[in-house]
């Protein structure tokens, strides 16, 4: 006798999303996780635009991670151009990036994660009895949005970062400004590593986990040219393509990527994984302290990792606002470009993961061909494993259970915040 | 225009159709004011349309997002049916934003093909449209995304039984109202502040950028063939302009109709 798990509308990623599963007697016979969120075609409609104006179009793919959108869209134009840009604009760049990661990991980790563990239902009603967390999570959130603010031009969809650098170099002031805010939320992003740490994840997972993450450099951060995989290969992401490799399904818009056949994961634990020796200050005290709880095969995991990156990125973007003034900020023109057929991948660790932008020009600087991978698509054949991990532990147990731990594994992936952001539940 | 309050605490929903979820969080990045302005109303949905299934009846439904499926579309006329007021948030609602900029111009096919690599429409898509082009919308508050000082104050005005007042006026009024140099006749950029719906304090000119369109066209008072005009004096094609028109506004009929298909091969003349 075979039967059928489903939940329908479980937290979207990017829009809409659910899980089915189909049950034969004592064994999982088929999972998938259905994502019917209206496509909207961006590969397709963005031929012909010429490429000043590409970014601007691809950030609206989303609204969280609007920056990391517009900077991989920005770098995979100038490598496609040859275009280098300047130290200020460096900075500039890992700082509204780090501001997002503090946006993005913020409502995650506390509006979403947190009332699971601490035993609510959703945000709002944790409110009642933990204002203090509720208040913390949105001093967080508005902290990234100021950085967004003022380098990017907005909290969402900004338009400051440009190909080749700024249209306008934000004021010393300003950043006196950011620096300050994140003096004053240092203490709730700690709160957050603490709150989650109490609660241990209960789940256990056997499966081994390929975890991909860019190489950000010298220091922990969020852009990088070079892949790094957990079996110790690293690639240029000019190889993306090789890696990892798309397939289209029916039962879902979003296509399934998988790593020599086999699923990966992206997002906070694997760059913490991959990355670890990178850390520094308060983040790296805070992992070694909490090292136990980070486990690699356990997809829960993600959200703690994404804690203490939210630590990080809270003192980073300290530093890197310390930087900017030592240095003197400077006003600089946008270098000229001189367009012609070419090529060009770009990559940034958006809060959720890798994310690839690839465009194709034509002589005049038009695009002709374009192919964007996010990192939610990349994930989904490794949730699909976890889904069916914890189906075949819990299978005797009743069916609200099951969908229960199903839920907790899905929103641990982060699919997409703004979506899966329970601020306001609604019984049903 | 005001409308008429039935509850005390209006019961209202945000519901998401197709796009990228940028204006509910528009409204929550209203960080300080979020938790008192929601307690002021009784929310039965946040977000999924489909939380919506047992059919409670709603004062007022915000809706941002094209439709862009059949599915889209079962769930738009469901909220229609059962809310006395709809307000369409977002470009996405109003116009279909980016997402219809090739409507007219590819069919939904090629653009399965090109991403997907099939032709068949296996997932009922169709071509991008405000919420408007299906059902009757009660009021529409601009912007990919919307501006969170216009949601709050259109909040506030709901509250009070008032329709949210949008600017009808173009982004150039707020340039000069700010003192900005014209990034037309200064520096010749291709920008579209002109025919677009004031409301963000021009911020792009402020940056010294050239308007996108992300207001959308002001309606009724847009001439986008004196726009064409004033780009192509500065230098700049029609294909380029035309492309550069359609961003936001691929479902104007004002800009739908200047151009067709072998227009939109956008090259620049350098
Ligand atoms: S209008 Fe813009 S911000 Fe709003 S959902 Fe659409 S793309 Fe996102
Ligand atoms: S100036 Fe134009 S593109 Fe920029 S925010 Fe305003 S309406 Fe949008």
């Amino acid at each position: 006798m075979s039967k059928t798990l489903t939940i329908e509308e479980l937290t979207r990623v990017e829009g809409h999303g659910g899980i089915t599963i189909i049950i034969e007697g004592e064994t999982v016979k088929d999972v998938k996780m259905n994502i019917f969120e209206g496509p909207r075609f961006f590969e397709s409609i963005i031929k012909t635009v010429y490429y000043d104006k590409i970014p601007d179009i691809m950030r609206r793919i989303c609204a969280i991670c609007t920056a990391s959108h517009s900077l991989a869209s920005i770098r995979a134009i100038e490598h496609a151009f040859n275009i280098d840009v300047s130290d200020q604009t460096q900075i500039l760049r890992d700082l509204l990036i780090h501001g997002e990661t503090i946006e993005s990991h913020a409502l995650h980790v506390f509006m979403l994660a947190l009332p699971d563990y601490l035993g609510y239902p959703d945000a709002l009603k944790m409110a009642s009895d933990h204002l203090d967390k509720v208040k913390a999570a949105l001093e967080l959130k508005k902290a990234g949005n100021l950085i967004h603010n003022t380098i990017s031009g907005r909290e969402v969809h900004g338009m400051n970062e440009r190909v080749g650098g700024f249209s306008r170099i934000p004021s010393e002031r300003k950043l006196e400004n950011i620096r300050e805010e994140m003096l004053k939320v240092k203490a709730a992003a700690e709160l957050g590593v603490e709150l989650l740490a109490r609660k241990e994840p209960q789940l256990n997972f056997n499966s081994k986990n390929i975890f991909m993450a860019l190489n950000p450099g010298e220091k922990y951060g969020f852009i990088g040219d070079e892949i790094l995989i957990s079996d110790g290969s690293r690639h240029n992401i000019n190889d993306y393509l090789n890696i990892v490799k798309e397939r289209v399904v029916n039962y879902s818009t979003s296509k399934i990527s998988t790593y020599k056949n086999h699923p990966f994961m992206v997002g906070a634990l694997a760059r913490l994984i991959l990355n670890k020796n990178k850390l520094e200050g308060t983040a790296k005290t805070m992992f070694k302290k909490y090292q136990q709880l980070i486990r690699e095969d356990n997809p829960l995991s993600n959200n703690i990792a994404q804690a203490i990156e939210l630590v990080h990125s809270v003192e980073r973007a300290e530093f890197l606002v310390n930087e900017l003034l030592s240095r003197g900020v400077r006003d600089e023109h946008l270098p000229s470009v001189k367009v012609k057929e070419a090529r060009g991948v770009g990559a940034v660790e958006a809060p959720r993961g890798i994310l690839y932008h690839d465009y194709t020009f034509d002589k005049s600087g038009c695009v002709i061909k374009c192919n964007v991978i996010t990192p939610t698509a990349q994930n989904i054949a490794n949730m699909e494993k976890h889904y069916r991990e914890i189906v075949e532990a819990l299978i005797k147990e009743e069916e609200n259970m099951i969908k229960r731990h199903l839920e907790l594994v899905a929103r641990a992936y982060d699919p997409c915040i703004s979506c899966s952001t329970h601020i306001i539940r609604v019984k049903r | 225009m005001t409308w008429i309050i039935k509850n005390e605490k209006p019961k209202i929903g945000v519901f998401s159709l197709t796009g990228c979820a940028g204006d509910q969080l528009m409204i929550l990045n209203l960080e300080d004011t979020l938790i008192e302005l929601l307690a002021k109303f009784d929310i039965k949905s946040f977000q999924e349309a489909s939380s919506y299934s047992e059919n409670t009846k709603l004062d007022i439904a915000f809706i941002e997002g094209s439709v862009s499926t059949d599915h889209d579309l079962k769930i738009l006329k469901n909220i229609r049916e059962n809310s006395s007021l709809l307000v369409a948030i977002g470009d996405c609602a109003i116009n279909g934003c980016v997402q219809a900029m090739r409507n007219n111009q590819t069919s939904i096919a090629e653009r399965m093909l090109d991403v997907y690599g099939v032709k068949d429409n296996v997932y009922n898509a169709l071509e991008p449209k405000g919420v408007g082009e299906y059902v009757k919308v009660d009021a529409e508050i601009p912007g990919c995304p919307i501006e969170k000082e216009e949601v709050f104050n259109a909040f506030i005005s709901l509250l009070n039984g008032d329709m949210p007042l949008i600017p009808d006026y173009p982004v150039c009024v707020e340039c000069k109202l700010n003192g900005y140099p014209c990034v037309i006749i200064e520096e010749s950029k291709p920008c579209l502040g002109p025919i677009i719906t004031a409301g963000c304090d021009a911020r792009c000119p402020g940056l010294g950028l050239d308007c996108i369109g992300c207001r959308g066209a002001i309606r009724g008072e847009t001439n986008a063939k004196a726009e064409l005009e004033t780009l192509r004096k500065r230098g700049y094609n029609d294909k380029y302009i035309i492309n550069r028109l359609r961003f936001f506004a691929g479902n104007f009929e004002d800009i739908k109709n200047l151009g067709v298909r072998e227009a939109s091969k956008g090259e620049r003349d350098e």
